[in-house]
């Protein structure tokens, strides 16, 4: 029996990838369960999800805690070592992440392999939901399913333009993914619990929420307040009647970006 | 309503974030604005719904069903106590106001409690996944009123609630957007210095359940009033109605449609019957405001 989980942020796509898999490799005679992880998931904050893929019927209902492949789907969480909490030795952490395995920071005694799948999901969907890009480099790197099958599953579910170009994503994410390499320190990553927010209340910081930073032009800016007044979570306040951002409040929904009459905020990509 | 410009809006926050919301959440913009208009000598009291965003007010708790029951006990305790400075506050989503929470807000409005009531309105259950609730409009897509060879999303439009809670005569009901902040705070304002039972229903667009990209959120709230789907206004004591915005022209429903995902397989019969739906109401409400009188 194989495992996985899936580590991504509400609205990427984590729970429909897992779904995604299993119906692959159903198509080609296997048995899957594909399990969402359930509590008060919010688009942007961690989420987790789960496959169990087997040749033999699967009994087995509980969560995934060792899994033999993490598959990380957004580029900030691939940089927290907790992700591959449980990891089995040998096991394959696979990451969307811009840089080649080499010059992943996380350490232990399993595979690490790396898909740059913001950038084709922007490229190819124009948005930033990276799940069918990653399931690409899944299927070239682990070869449980065959790229058919995921296509075949994603056209079913997207119907029309957006499954071609969800098919797209999975092609490209084929070519360019870096395949495995032995994950580079020595160091089994401190067993902490993996990232999943769940519940509700004030957070400490949501700087890793966001794909994009709004960057205010103070040139341009023409202190009209729109910016301040429509922010949801406050992040923006008036300093001389200018607006001044806390990156440790913005989610990066983009509203003041939206909103501003005269262009003066930019959206920038986030660096990982 | 009181009359404000973007520059009277106090500088001052009543929220503690960031909260656990979406992004882009129009619901937990609807609590900032509100509290920082109502202040904090208040007693917030909400039911299950997604959070929104967190007050630096004392926060009660109770089933879906009695927020209306549970609101007068604060609002009488508070009466007992002399401490009549203090609000007694529901900031309630459209499932615990249209819904579940329908009977107690009606029996508290007929005894004419001493409420400040919010409909922090998404339109649907969100918190659970996006089920239809009465607040739902026609056709939408919701999970419990899916799109496919044997259904084309709600069959039903959405309730009136406002004029419904008009009609128990009440000093103030009104109807506010997150898009439009001075015209939601202004009405706030007014609805604090009076007393008895205050009912506002907030359109707050959601990005998860109405599947727009989270930096849209106030362009479709303010899509949704200026195409007259969401008219802002007020209706006082129960008799005189008066409307809040009055563009000369109403732009078509189409431009607030065709940009939300939950509206995405309407055909254009389908668009022209919504809009047929709106410019009837929108004439109504315009001949309403005409003659001031409230009929109910």
């Amino acid at each position: 029996m194989i495992e996985i989980r899936f580590h991504g942020r509400g609205g990427q796509g984590a729970v429909t990838a897992s779904r995604l898999i299993a119906e692959a490799v159903a198509k080609e005679g296997k048995y899957a369960q594909a399990i969402p992880m359930y509590g008060t998931e919010r688009r942007g904050a961690p989420v987790t999800a789960y496959v169990r893929i087997d040749y033999r019927p699967i009994r087995r209902r509980d969560l995934v805690h060792e899994p033999d492949i993490v598959i990380v789907i957004d580029p900030i969480l691939s940089r927290k070592p907790s992700v591959a909490a449980g990891l089995k030795s040998g096991g394959l952490l696979l990451l969307n992440y811009p840089t080649p395995p080499e010059e992943v920071e996380i350490g232990g005694d399993f595979m690490v392999s790396t898909v740059d799948a913001t950038t084709i999901a922007l490229e190819t969907l124009g948005r930033p939901i990276t799940n069918t890009a990653v399931l690409g480099a899944f299927s070239r790197v682990t070869g449980i399913t065959k790229l058919k099958s995921l296509e075949e599953a994603i056209l079913k579910r997207f119907p029309g333009e957006i499954g071609k170009r969800n098919v797209e994503a999975l092609r490209r994410a084929y070519e360019e993914v870096h395949l495995p390499k032995p994950a580079k320190g020595p160091l089994r990553p401190r067993e902490e619990e993996p990232p999943h927010v769940t519940g509700y209340g004030v957070l400490k910081s949501v700087a890793d929420w966001r794909v994009f930073r709004p960057v205010v032009d103070l040139e341009k800016c023409v202190g009209c307040r729109l910016c301040w007044i429509y922010c949801p979570e406050t992040a923006i306040s008036l300093v001389d009647e200018k607006p001044i951002i806390d990156y440790d409040k913005c989610k990066g929904c983009g509203i003041c970006v939206h909103e501003c009459p005269v262009k003066a905020i930019e959206f920038v990509r986030e660096s990982v | 309503m009181e009359k404000l410009t973007i520059k009277d809006i106090p500088l001052e926050e009543y929220t503690i974030t960031p909260g656990s919301a979406c992004q882009g959440c129009g619901p937990a913009l609807a609590a900032r604005l509100v509290f920082k208009a109502l202040g904090d000598k208040v007693i917030r009291h909400g039911v299950p719904s997604c959070p929104d965003s967190v007050t630096r007010t004392p926060h009660t708790f109770s089933v879906f069903e009695s927020a209306g029951a549970a609101l007068t006990g604060i609002s009488r305790a508070l009466k007992v106590l002399g401490r009549d400075d203090v609000l007694a506050v529901g900031f309630i989503g459209d499932g615990g106001t249209y819904d579940i929470g329908f009977q107690a807000l009606s029996a508290a409005a007929e005894r004419n409690e001493d409420i400040l009531w919010f409909c922090k309105n998404n339109e649907a259950y969100m918190n659970t996944g996006i089920q239809r609730s009465s607040a739902t409009p026609l056709y939408a897509w919701t999970t419990t009123t899916q799109v496919g060879p044997r259904g084309r999303g709600k069959e039903t439009p959405r309730k009136n609630l406002p004029f419904i809670v008009a009609a128990h005569h009440v000093p103030y009901v009104a109807t506010a957007s997150i898009a439009f902040p001075t015209d939601l705070i202004g009405k706030v304002l007014h609805a604090k210095r009076l007393r008895g039972f205050r009912f506002i229903d907030i359109l707050c667009p959601c990005p998860t359940g109405w599947r727009f990209d989270p930096s849209r959120t106030i362009e479709v709230a303010r899509l949704a009033v200026q195409t007259g789907m969401w008219a802002l206004y007020e209706i006082i004591d129960g008799r005189e109605f008066r409307l809040t915005y009055k563009p000369k022209k109403l732009k078509p429903v189409e431009e607030y449609l065709r940009i939300q995902g939950r509206f995405r397989h309407l055909t254009d019969g389908e668009i022209e019957e919504i809009q047929r739906m709106v410019d009837e109401n929108w004439e109504r409400l315009l001949k309403l405001d005409e003659e001031g009188e409230f009929p109910l």
